[in-house]
């Protein structure tokens, strides 16, 4: 009789109970009110994601997000060195290296959102860790001062363009810029990087300051994360985004709840969303993030599925050939560690 | 009861009183020593423990901890570290002379010519030390970028064949030496006007020109202050991290500071290694802070006689313009160029000029920096947690820099040099070091410590003692030891003599100890970086990660709001302080 009288009351409201289905179960709504916080770890950057947490307060205003941002190597520390403390304080880690993250595994509890079959195993390292936002690399460049713009990846290669035009994020700074290189060299050429290096680009710590100096006219062309460089671009930023035929290499983060989380159910109740349709498609249309649900509910603006091929690269490989690589790619580009 | 036996129990009475006062002093010296070993000594044998092994101590536990020299050694052969320390000689030494001439310079023209607006370039000799350093290297990479800086727009525009590059070692010394000069400023001002002009007299009736004078005898004369303000400038520079972090990136130029960053930000981080380059940059630090000592009590230079003088002025003619003009200059460089640069990047949409023309097209402009910083919560939470932080420090460090400051100067105890010493010691300790050391000795105890606003302040306290305790010791030196007797006369214990004389007359040292620490704390970044998490994160950090997060115009929005409350709480500090609190406002990274 309750039950009826609340699905009465739902549909009076508006509220398809199908919808707030998608979320997670009443009682774990409730005990995520009653908790009303969660600490949320994030290696993605804090303006981005101060965005995801408003979205998720427009549908859950109860529950509060802590936001603690550092920068990939600085968020695993901390996470370590306080969990081996007992204090890690996070509710949700969330992390784009997966790598990194795989050898934390044992720190996290079981989870899987509702919507958990939707998801393609690929993106996934362990079942525990879930792939929250699925990143794609673009390539942009500044359109006062770009008269002839490449098309390719292979054109970034142009002695056209030498001499400090184009800017990169160097290779150690983390799991996508990881997967960048990994593309670079499998599917563009175990040349490419020294062909590349020979237009002297600049190189920077990370995708963030990259697009910033992009805007300014620091540097003309740059290969970028598509939502570092999206959000400029919707604010009328003098600034053009293509995805290059050759591939468009994605990361998909790892993201989960630690077993000792103090607020457990508003951390699944958070994830629930972010991986849910809902959040998915908030990042996809207002992020420019792309998705790892097998049905992608919408595209970024300019990615078009059947031009470009997705480039996701094989997990073994991405944890085997992280430390030699690097250490070529640096060679190559005269970084010095 | 006859005299003798009132003397015999009056004696006695007083050995039991002396022997409680005594044992009363050992305790309060055991526990001054307790707090400082706590506060300064721990944090660092925990730092060079973690150089000392290749195990985390906290992660792994003391069980598999390994004495090894290996990070010192794999440091030591790292030509990136070689690099690094060589930058940073090459920045700081060429920042310090810098920062001589020109504090130097501004010092003699304000005590020693006929300069008009003295007391003005006095002020803005001192101004620099109140900018904290990533605001200001942030202004200079809008200047001062070789392809999109605004000087090089501005050149441009005039058809000046004329160009500027700050992202690279010269820009860096430039900046250094503008924002620190003030240190060789406030050493020798005060050396110049305490100095008796006799010997300038003689040598002016011997023939010398005045110029001759100026580098034969006066510059000599006062060279101890030349020295301390050169190696205190230079000790401060060592520490810094905001100035090269944001000119030195583009151009992957490293000092020790931003290179023991960098070692914490990869993945994997190298913490132990980055605690044997803070060892190194510590023991460097250190070699300088006994050099200074050394300069200062190893010869005499005695000019102060007990008879009265003037200093002289010396009348400039229509040269006093000129060196008038130098303070605009420098007025210029240092606060309006910066303000001015901050400003355009902060109500301007996007940085891209194309020209000069563009830079005056209004339409650019809009509040959409400042409406996005104000949306995060995390602004005004972090503006929140800074003065919080800021007023524990303060009222905690101020009452323990109290105790310490009386025991130095006013008691006999024994055991006073070594708290002297532990108070002193964190000035050779950069804020970034204090950082990873505090977070290595407090995260591993039990207890609530790690998280809180609390390992912030005591990170503070223990990183800005000197700087406390010098300030206060001044008034404490100020008090005549009389007044503290006739208190004892009219039968006030020593508390009670603390309370009813010190404590009312040091007031204004206090107050000025207390603000002083208090503008400190909220300025600084160096060793915030390690210690904060979601809840206690301050207004520099998040000011770090808006830099991070590559938004040029959210970083300009959050520079000006945070310097506009920093001048606001600085005015409200020297007017609650009568300006004592002016004197080392600089020393944080």
């Amino acid at each position: 009789m309750m039950k009826k009288m609340m699905v009465a009351a739902a549909l009076a409201l508006g509220v398809s109970p199908a919808l707030a289905q998608d979320f997670g179960s009443k009682e774990l709504i409730d005990a995520a009110n009653k908790e009303g916080r969660l600490v949320y770890y994030t290696a993605n950057f804090a303006e981005v994601e101060q965005q995801v947490i408003n979205a998720f307060n427009k549908r859950f205003p109860n529950i509060k997000v802590e936001m603690v941002r550092a920068p990939g190597g600085q968020l695993i520390t901390r996470v370590k060195t306080e969990a081996a403390a007992g204090k890690l304080a996070a509710d949700v880690v969330d992390h784009s290296d997966r790598a990194l993250m795989a050898e934390l595994v044992d720190l996290f509890q079981d989870y899987a959102p509702p919507n958990a079959g939707d998801y393609i195993p690929e993106a996934q390292i362990s079942p525990k860790l879930w792939p929250r936002a699925t990143l794609v690399w673009s390539i942009a460049y500044n359109t006062e001062l770009v008269k002839n713009p490449p098309k390719t990846w292979m054109d970034l290669t142009k002695p056209e363009y030498n001499n400090k035009q184009i800017g990169q994020v160097f290779a150690a700074s983390g799991g996508t810029t990881w997967t960048r290189i990994m593309f670079e060299r499998q599917v563009l050429g175990e040349d490419y990087w020294k062909k590349q290096a020979a237009t002297n680009p600049v190189l920077f710590p990370s995708g963030a300051p990259t697009s910033d100096s992009l805007v300014r006219g620091e540097i003309s062309i740059a290969p970028l994360l598509y939502n570092a460089i999206y959000p400029k671009q919707k604010d009328g930023a003098p600034i053009k985004i293509f995805f290059a035929p050759e591939g468009a290499p994605v990361n998909p983060y790892a993201t989960g709840i630690p077993k000792t989380a103090k607020n457990p159910n508003a951390a699944k109740l958070f994830l629930n969303w972010c991986l849910s349709l809902e959040g998915q498609t908030f990042m996809i249309k207002e992020l420019g993030n792309l998705t790892s649900l097998k049905v992608a509910p919408v595209y970024p603006e300019g990615f078009d599925p059947k031009v470009v091929k997705v480039w996701l690269p094989k997990f073994d490989e991405y944890v085997k050939y992280h430390a030699a690589w690097v250490e070529e790619w640096n060679k190559t580009y005269g970084y010095r560690q | 009861m006859d005299a003798s036996a009132s003397w015999r129990t009056e004696t006695i009475g007083e050995r039991a009183g002396g022997i409680r006062r005594h044992a009363a002093a050992t305790a309060w010296v055991v526990a001054l020593l307790a707090i400082l070993g706590f506060l300064v000594v721990y944090p660092v044998l925990m730092l060079l423990l973690g150089a000392l092994t290749d195990t985390n101590p906290v992660i792994d536990g003391f069980g598999v901890f390994r004495l090894s020299i290996a990070n010192f050694i794999a440091v030591l052969t790292n030509p990136n570290v070689g690099d690094a320390l060589v930058n940073t000689l090459i920045a700081c030494g060429g920042g310090t002379a810098l920062a001589v001439i020109i504090g130097l310079t501004f010092s003699w023209i304000v005590v020693r010519t006929n300069t008009p607006g003295k007391r003005f370039i006095a002020a803005v000799s001192m101004l620099p030390l109140f900018a904290p350093p990533l605001v200001a290297g942030i202004a200079w990479v809008i200047l001062g970028s070789p392809k999109t800086g605004l000087l090089n727009t501005m050149f441009k525009w005039m058809n000046l064949d004329l160009r500027v590059d700050f992202y690279s070692l010269s820009g860096l010394i430039f900046v250094f030496g503008v924002y620190y000069a003030p240190y060789v400023y406030m050493f020798t001002a005060s050396a110049l006007r305490n100095m008796d002009p006799s010997l300038e007299e003689a040598a002016e009736v011997s023939g010398a020109s005045a110029f001759a004078t100026l580098f034969s005898v006066t510059f000599p004369l006062i060279m101890p202050a030349i020295v301390s303000g050169m190696l205190l400038s230079f000790i401060v520079m060592l520490g810094i991290y905001g100035i090269p972090a944001v000119l030195g990136a583009p151009t992957n130029i490293n000092v020790l500071t931003t290179y023991i960053f960098r070692l914490t930000n990869w993945s994997p981080p190298l913490y132990n290694t980055a605690a044997a380059v803070a060892i190194i940059l510590m023991m460097v630090t250190g070699l300088l802070v006994w050099l200074q000592q050394k300069v200062l009590t190893g010869r005499s230079y005695t000019t102060v006689a007990g008879k009265a003088f003037r200093p002289r002025s010396l009348d400039l003619g229509r040269w006093r313009w000129f060196t008038f003009s130098l303070a605009i200059v420098y007025l210029l460089v240092v606060v309006v160029l910066p303000l001015l640069a901050l400003i355009v990047a902060a109500f301007r949409k996007f940085m891209f000029i194309r020209d000069a023309a563009s830079l005056f097209d209004m339409r650019q402009y809009s509040l959409m920096h400042f409406n996005a910083i104000f949306d995060n919560p995390l602004t005004l939470r972090s503006i929140y947690n800074a003065v919080e932080v800021g007023i524990t420090t303060a009222i905690v460090g101020g009452a323990l820099a109290f105790a310490i400051g009386y025991t130095i100067h006013r008691t006999q105890v024994t055991g006073r040099g070594a708290i002297d010493l532990l108070a002193t010691l964190p000035v050779a300790i950069p804020g970034l070091v204090i950082g990873v050391a505090y977070l290595w000795a407090w995260i591993g105890l039990p207890g609530g410590l790690y998280g809180t606003i609390w390992i912030l302040a005591l990170a503070f306290i223990a990183r800005f003692m000197p700087d406390t305790v010098k300030v206060l010791s001044t008034s404490f030196l100020q008090i005549h030891r009389e007044l503290e007797e006739a208190a004892w006369i009219c039968g006030k214990g020593m508390l009670g003599s603390i309370r009813t004389v010190i404590l009312p007359l040091a007031r204004p040292g206090v107050i000025a100890a207390m603000t002083l620490l208090f503008v400190l704390a909220i300025r600084e970044l160096g060793s915030s970086l390690f210690l904060y998490t979601s809840n206690t994160m301050v207004m520099s950090v998040l000011l770090l990660d808006y830099y991070e997060g590559g938004n040029l115009g959210k970083t300009a929005a959050f520079s000006l709001v945070q310097t506009l409350l920093l001048g606001v709480l600085i005015g409200l500090a020297n007017w609650l302080s009568r300006g004592a609190a002016q004197t080392s406002v600089g020393r944080t990274g």
